[in-house]
């Protein structure tokens, strides 16, 4: 545990010494970036070592003082801090450059200091081993993210972004501690055990928790502050808040599951179905989309239902007393932690990428930036094939083994083979969905022609960190879609510390299943330099011409008449019109003269018009007849002090 | 799951899904005339013993339900012009999803009601329940009025095959089928005078004769 | 071993003489005389023998795109159990592999649709990207149904040896429904008729024809020879199950199975000829109708089989 705490110092260190050298601000960002990606390192190669080696199934660390503080670092934890740290380090690489067009320098010392301190408190949230530390270092993630959300304070936009996040995070926090609580009125003591208490309390525990944690993770219909938060967060904020901190609602979900030790199949009903809707309304969303960041912060809602999908399928396997059932699903969900940190992050930051070169994030003003871009465009098409589940990707593997799982529970009883069927057909569904939203952002931004001019004139320099981040990331997709069976053992490991009393898992037929991937996809690429080199011998000597693209018979094209990305969603939107309601603003044209019009439209999200409805116009309602207490008399707020001292002394 | 008497009725299964994504009324009049004749035919196999009397009411049956009532009402809607679209309330990819729950549900259903069936179909309950509830759904979700009135025929198939696992003797359900074909017929004459008022504001049945050619 | 990359490659080579059926078929019903039966390999070595010319526009996914296509049918087709003998890899759950398999080729081929900046792909492109999703949720409603009544996830578990014939008679009737919906999906995947017209002349209309517009040359000769390859994929599953005979004898075996798929395929020619396209926003209905079916005969089979 020493080295962990060792790494978590110079995480912190490499967050708190710029802010003594904000004035020359390339050194400050470098020994940010050295602090912290040293640290992350360290951290990495510690939980790793922990993960692959880790006969001891757990270290625990209890620093004597005020507060019952106590970390413990078991394999689930193990797993989570190589997502966290993996990704924090290769986040902080990539803001080397990314921070450079900023003119506020302290901005930058103080978004490092955030940052560091967010890196450190998620670190601490998967390691901590009693209510008191995990809400603490719960606290302090969402404040360091909340103020990293509104860096760039001066736009209205984002501070309502930020307040919109804080209240989300608090009123979730709100809804654990609840849960918590009712754990401590039963046990009486604030360590993480709980299964001793009644089945119908469980139930209570883990339905306020899985609000809670679902409330970080983007859980529709708890997702609301996530497409507003992440694109006003810088980009490499984006891909660490996407990428890992969201993912900290999965583990406490995981980590309550764990302790509770539930055996009724509520629990991995109630899982699976807010998995699959989350699935299938977040991409739909997404679909919806102009703004690259935004499109992205929905698709984090549809791998939150993805992976909520899987560990449901494990909670009925475990249930409905299917161990094979269970592994799989939790492993696949895992897995699927793991993987969408991968390309998630690099998608964040190819997008940033994008911002920082073009300044603009709307989806229908870019094009063909693949040729000014080349190597952000290529990586960000390795990424979009990984979270379409694709293979050889990244996406795939874990998807395959929720998949598997899924059809294990085909054979069970009626009620397993209910929600396993439905789980089933809402993964394809969202395979081809994510399918179609991807093609549209790689069609539309990279892809083409450049429809604006910003899209023009774009290059590669003064990025290198930048590129370092992303390739590393994409060589990632590609290696784990080929060669899995590492990280399969990785979150088989993890499965074995949730605590489902299987024992230690065997590995042997879950390895497998990693084979034949490897074989599949081996296969596929032969074929592929196979028919590549038929391909080069059929062009040998042979013509190559260039020209135009065939307009069908027009010869004046221009970049304004592609495709946009709002006309290739609209039939799939349509389609899903209940659940998408999009508003259109086009004047109609008429007459013989037509004068200009215009085309816009929004898909809106209907949480967020229900939750205006609902609650937020009652609230300001009554909060609006609670002004006659704000007086402002000094005399009179005296007087309430006073009041308050009487009852808490009367009462307490 | 081979039997004769189950792939028929899984065909008027099928009818159901088929008729909640018609469109047009000549379509889901065809559904419907096909429904009725499958359903016509099932009580030839439901292992009943058939003397003479029962085929011929079966027969006559099948005639009634699968070509007098559909040929009438396209009869109806070419004479008055009814509009051809059906006019959904409920879209057409939301009513196939609707009617593979249906279906579900019914099948979820069929074993708890326990009907006093004596044959030898596990499918029929199922299918009497999702025919009655499919009715309810046309009644429910389409604005036009002839497409309301096959969905109470549809609703009176259902309610035939419940009365085809009686035996044979149990007229008062056949009786019941007719009083409700009686009441469809009721309400294709409402649908026209409907349709009369419409187009001359009132029905005055003297005004009727500018519609002769 | 030997034998199944024989059929493979059997497979590949014959899919072009297949699709030629249909265009016969379609020309018999027009009254014309037709085509030759070989007219495809003809179009093909014309194809690989000249140049191609790229648009300014285009990068180099936009020549991935014809390799990738037909990469991931002809690896799909690995899988397939030809006339029932065994395939050359399999292992369990390889028809999830296969169907995404499918999905890459999608992805590649509208990525390179996009890469031209062509309103007219990109209309294509949105329509490719539309309609295979309920297909995709069709497939694997097959396969829950298939995975079922076998306990196995693999495309040699579901069509090799009697397999198919076991279908039927544990299934029975429901299986013409799986039957039927799987010719939706083979025509919605492979752009033919109620779906998509391949003989039309409006590219406004079209899906499959307009996304390969400027695809020429040898790179249009993969695009072809990719299609073909796909169309006997499904068409091949369609046959196993219409002709569900298991003889053990080799050359009877592939002998039925080529007259069954060649049945599917004529099959293809008289929608053609007796259908027309569907407009643009009935095709969802139709193809949401497949998925129904195939719900429909797995709600009835599964609750009945026990």
């Amino acid at each position: 545990m020493n080295l962990f705490f060792l790494s978590m110092l110079m995480i912190a260190s490499g967050g708190v010494l710029p802010l003594f050298l904000w004035r020359q601000v390339n050194l400050a960002k470098m020994i940010a970036v050295i602090g912290i990606g040293s640290g992350c390192l360290l951290g990495l190669f510690d939980s790793l070592f922990r993960l692959i080696t880790g006969p001891p199934p757990g270290v625990s660390f209890s620093p004597p003082g005020v507060f019952p503080l106590s970390f413990h670092l078991d394999s689930l934890s193990a797993f989570f801090l190589v997502s966290i740290f993996t990704v924090s380090l290769l986040a902080a690489i990539y803001s080397y450059h990314y921070m450079n067009n900023t003119e506020k320098q302290i901005g930058a010392a103080v978004n490092f200091l955030f940052f560091s301190l967010l890196v450190t408190s998620m670190s601490l949230v998967v390691t901590a081993h009693n209510m008191i530390t995990f809400m603490l270092a719960w606290e302090m993630m969402s404040l360091s993210s909340f103020f990293l959300v509104i860096y760039d304070y001066r736009n209205p936009e984002n501070r309502k972004a930020g307040y919109l996040y804080f209240i989300f995070s608090h009123v979730g926090a709100m809804f654990i501690l609840a849960a918590f609580a009712v754990l401590y009125g039963h046990t009486g003591n604030f360590d993480f055990a709980g299964s001793t208490i009644p089945d119908t309390m469980k139930i209570l525990v883990f339905v306020l928790g899985f609000i809670g944690f679902g409330s970080k993770a983007g859980v529709f219909p708890f997702h609301v502050w996530l497409p507003h938060a992440h694109p006003a967060a810088p980009s490499h904020i984006s891909a660490v808040m996407s990428g890992v901190m969201i993912k900290t609602g999965i583990y406490g979900i995981l980590r309550l599951y764990g302790i509770l030790d539930l055996q009724t199949p509520a629990s991995g009903i109630i899982v699976v179905i807010f998995g699959m809707v989350s699935g299938i309304i977040g991409v739909v969303y997404a679909l919806g989309q102009h703004d690259i960041k935004r499109l992205l912060a929905y698709h984090s809602v549809e791998n939150i239902g993805i992976i909520l999908i899987g560990i449901g399928i494990g909670m009925i396997g475990v249930s409905s007393g299917n161990p094979v059932m269970a592994v799989l699903g939790f492993s696949g969900g895992i897995l699927h932690v793991f993987n969408h940190s991968i390309f998630k992050s690099l998608l964040f930051m190819g997008a940033g990428m994008v911002f920082h070169k073009t300044g603009t994030r709307s989806i229908d003003a870019l094009g063909g930036l693949i040729k000014s871009l080349k190597i952000t465009g290529i990586t960000f098409l390795i990424g979009s094939m990984a979270i379409s589940g694709l293979p050889p990707f990244n996406g795939f593997v874990s998807e395959f083994f929720i998949y598997m799982g899924g059809f294990k529970g085909i054979a069970r009883d009626p009620l397993t083979f209910v929600f396993c069927l439905l789980a089933i057909i809402s993964l394809a569904i969202i395979g081809g969905l994510a399918l179609a939203c991807f093609t549209k952002v790689v069609g539309v931004v990279f892809q083409g022609e450049p429809r604006t001019p910003n899209a023009n004139r774009v290059d590669e320099k003064n990025g290198s960190t930048m590129i370092f981040s992303m390739v590393v990331l994409a060589a990632a997709c590609v290696g784990i879609g080929i060669f899995p069976a590492p990280f399969l053992v990785m979150a088989l490991k993890a499965v074995s510390a949730i605590g489902l009393d299987y024992g230690r898992i065997p590995i042997e037929p879950f390895a497998h299943m990693t084979a034949d991937i490897s074989l599949a996809a081996i296969i596929f690429l032969a074929i592929m330099a196979i028919l590549a080199g038929i391909r080069i011998r059929l062009f040998r000597g042979k013509p190559i011409g260039h020209s135009g693209t065939w307009g069908c018979g027009f010869t004046r094209p221009t970049s304004r008449m592609q495709y946009t990305g709002s006309s290739y969603a609209a039939s799939i939107l349509d389609f899903f019109k209940p659940v998408a309601p999009m508003v259109v603003d086009h004047p109609p044209v008429a007459g013989l003269f037509p004068g200009p019009t215009r085309y816009a439209s929004h898909v809106h999200d209907v949480i967020e018009m229900h939750l205006e409805r609902i609650i937020v116009n009652p609230v300001l309602w009554l909060f609006d007849k609670l002004r006659w207490i704000q007086h402002g008399d000094i005399h009179l707020y005296i007087g309430y002090i006073l009041l308050a001292i009487v009852i808490l002394l009367f009462f307490v | 799951m081979n039997g004769p008497m189950d792939t028929i009725l899984s065909l008027a299964l099928l009818s159901i899904l088929f008729s909640f994504a018609s469109s047009r009324l000549p379509g889901l009049i065809k559904v419907l005339a096909f429904q009725g004749v499958v359903v016509s035919i099932v009580p030839l196999f439901a292992g009943h013993h058939l003397s003479i009397g029962s085929l011929v009411f079966t027969l006559t049956t099948l005639v009634i339900r699968g070509f007098a009532i559909p040929l009438c009402i396209y009869m109806v809607i070419k004479k008055v012009s009814i509009a051809r679209e059906v006019e959904p309330i409920v879209g057409y990819h939301a009513s196939i999803l609707a009617g593979l729950l249906l279906i579900v549900g019914a099948t979820w259903a069929g074993h708890r009601f326990d009907l006093p069936v004596n044959t030898n179909s596990q499918l029929l309950p199922p299918t009497a329940i999702s025919l009655l509830g499919a009715g309810m759904f046309l009644l429910m979700a389409r604005r036009n009025a002839i497409a309301m009135v096959l969905g109470y025929i549809m609703m009176e198939n259902g309610i035939y095959l419940v009365g085809t696992t009686f035996s044979m003797r149990a007229l008062h359900i056949v009786e019941f089928g007719i009083l409700l074909d009686v009441l469809a017929g009721v309400m294709i004459m409402a649908v026209m005078l409907q349709n009369i008022k419409q187009t001359f504001d009132d029905v005055d049945t003297a005004r009727l004769r500018t519609l002769k050619e | 071993m030997i034998e199944s990359i024989l059929l493979w490659t059997l497979a590949i080579v014959s899919a072009p003489f297949f699709a030629a059926v249909i265009l016969r078929v379609k020309a018999f019903f027009g009254g014309r005389k037709g085509s030759p039966l070989l007219i495809h390999y003809y179009t093909l070595a014309k194809l690989f023998k000249k140049g191609s010319v790229y648009s300014t526009s285009t990068t180099l996914i936009f020549k991935l795109g014809p390799l990738v296509s037909l990469g991931t049918a002809i690896t799909a087709l690995l899988f397939f159990p030809m006339a029932g003998r065994p395939p050359v890899v399999s292992f369990s759950g390889d028809a999830i592999f296969v169907f995404y398999l499918l999905g890459l080729g999608r992805f590649f081929t509208i990525a390179a649709a996009m890469d031209t900046a062509s309103p007219f792909e990109g209309m294509g492109a949105a329509r490719e990207a539309y309609f295979p999703i309920i297909c995709e949720a069709s497939m694997f409603m097959v396969s829950i149904l298939f995975y079922r009544l076998t306990g196995e996830l693999s495309l040699s578990a579901f069509f090799s040896g009697n397999q198919p014939a076991q279908f039927w008679s544990t299934a029975g009737s429901p299986m013409i429904f799986v039957i039927i919906a799987l010719f939706i999906i083979l025509l919605t995947e492979n752009a033919r008729v109620p779906v998509d017209d391949p003989a039309t002349h409006l590219e406004l209309t079209m899906i499959h024809e307009v996304m390969v517009l400027d695809h020429s040359g040898p790179d249009f000769g993969l695009i072809e020879l990719g299609a073909f390859s796909k169309l006997f994929l499904y068409s091949a599953f369609i046959a196993r199950l219409i002709c569900p005979f298991d003889f053990v004898h080799p050359a009877l075996d592939v002998a039925l199975f080529a007259a069954a798929v060649l049945l599917v395929y004529i099959a293809v020619g008289l929608v053609e000829s007796v259908m027309a396209r569907y407009r643009m926003d009935r095709v969802p209905k139709f193809v949401l109708t497949s998925f129904a079916l195939v719900f429909f005969a797995a709600v009835i089979t599964l609750e009945f089989a026990k």
